[in-house]
């Protein structure tokens, strides 16, 4: 059995709503070393100068300005990666790429448009989908608006900032909500960038969100975890999970696992309808926290019985023939 | 392009990415069209890969037929040739 190595570039995208806190985060990682070989790109909604400090810590920095890139920018995005690709292949030096993105911006058409590039896709997959959520603002945004509740859902990791601005027992709220919005995602808490201790919320109530115009009342968001034991092959799980994300793509906020195959240890990620291009990770599960061939599936508006019988329906075809 | 196997894929599908080697890969299409075979009849389609050329062929009841290049593909064609969406929550797969 031949493995690939991965080479491609990881690609973190920075997101959260306008305020959150996601440069001044980034902006003390670079000072601390974190990133020190990423080409950083910058995407501001608006005509609006970079950040000094920010430019002055970043040995590679691009700013994609006047456009977000999850819409009217996107164009612009995708040309800068297609560049920055090349001058990678050229021999710059840089090893990875962080994405800040403007407040506006859903993360998730922006992964879409890098796992559909027929050329990204074999340069570049989307590692971290970090979003910044502010400890005094984020629970009124997540109830008003539903751009904060698009980011919220495509996040695998939370930087909860400005934790010390705001009243404990609120941060313990916001906490237990991002919990319920995303439950796989990881919570971390952050001042000024520099990371702090987040309040045990095992006793926190999560705030009732509202349904927002133009989406109805959302069942409750729950995840299943789907055992992948060695009578579920890698066809059989992708014929099932590719028509999942199709038919239920609006219910199944994210799927994510590793999973064993004939070609190596696979990590599965998807933002909601988008399943990015499989990352090959080093065949020793060297402790990364995660254990292999389960499968989480995170959504609401199904039965979780009902994920194990249909996968174990494909899983059978055909079986009783051999 | 081999014509056995399809690859490289252009630009790869991600269910594509569990076989990278030739047997593998073949096998792999042996096995999906195995599968898409006990699925797609209970909603009055039929999926066929003759191997020996890339993509999949896939047909209704009267008798329409298209190819389709990945599983991506696939779904968006069996939604538009039954007009209703694939469900693999659909209680006809529920064991």
């Amino acid at each position: 059995m031949t493995v690939k190595i991965e080479s491609r570039m990881r690609l973190t995208l920075l997101g959260g709503f306008l305020g959150s806190g996601k440069t001044t985060w980034l902006r003390h990682q670079l000072h601390e070393g974190r990133f020190s070989k990423a080409h950083v790109i910058v995407n501001e909604a608006a005509e609006m100068p970079i950040d000094d400090a920010l430019l002055g810590q970043s040995k590679w920095l691009s700013v994609l300005p006047g456009g977000c890139a999850c819409c009217v920018g996107k164009a612009d995005l995708i040309a800068l990666l297609r560049q920055l690709c090349d001058q990678r292949s050229r021999g710059e030096n840089f090893q990875e790429i962080v994405l800040e993105t403007s407040g506006l911006a859903d993360p998730g058409p922006i992964v879409e448009a890098i796992s559909n590039d027929p050329m990204l896709v074999h340069h570049i997959f989307v590692s971290d989908v970090i979003v910044a959520v502010d400890a005094l603002h984020g629970l009124s945004q997540l109830q008003r608006e539903s751009l904060g509740r698009r980011q919220a859902e495509a996040a695998s990791r939370f930087v909860v900032t400005k934790i010390d601005d705001a009243a404990p027992h609120s941060v313990k709220t916001l906490l237990a909500t991002l919990r319920v919005i995303n439950p796989d995602a990881e919570l971390t808490g952050a001042v000024k960038g520099t990371s702090v201790a987040l309040p045990d919320v095992a006793n926190a109530i999560a705030d009732q969100l509202p349904a927002l115009a133009g989406e109805g009342e959302r069942p409750e968001i729950f995840p299943t975890v789907l055992n992948i034991d060695q009578t579920i092959d890698w066809t059989a799980l992708t014929v099932w999970l590719s028509a999942l994300l199709h038919a239920r793509g609006d219910d199944v906020l994210r799927v994510k696992g590793v999973i064993q195959t004939p070609a190596g240890r696979l990590l599965l990620q998807s933002v909601r309808k988008i399943m990015q291009s499989p990352e090959i990770l080093p065949e020793q599960n060297l402790g990364d926290g995660r254990e292999d061939n389960k499968l989480v599936v995170i959504g609401s508006g199904y039965e979780a019985a009902d994920l194990h019988r249909s996968l174990q329906f494909f899983a059978d075809a055909g079986r009783g023939e051999e | 392009m081999c014509s056995s196997c399809g690859f490289p894929a252009a630009p790869g599908h991600w269910t594509d990415a569990g076989a990278s080697e030739t047997h593998d890969r073949l096998r792999a299409r042996f096995r999906r069209a195995q599968v898409l075979q006990a699925v797609l009849p209970k909603f009055g389609l039929t999926a066929h890969d003759s191997i020996s050329v890339p993509g999949i062929q896939l047909s209704n009841m009267s008798g329409s037929h298209a190819m389709v290049s990945d599983l991506a593909e696939l779904w968006k064609e069996a939604e538009r040739m039954t007009g209703g969406v694939i469900d693999p929550l659909d209680p006809r797969l529920l064991i």
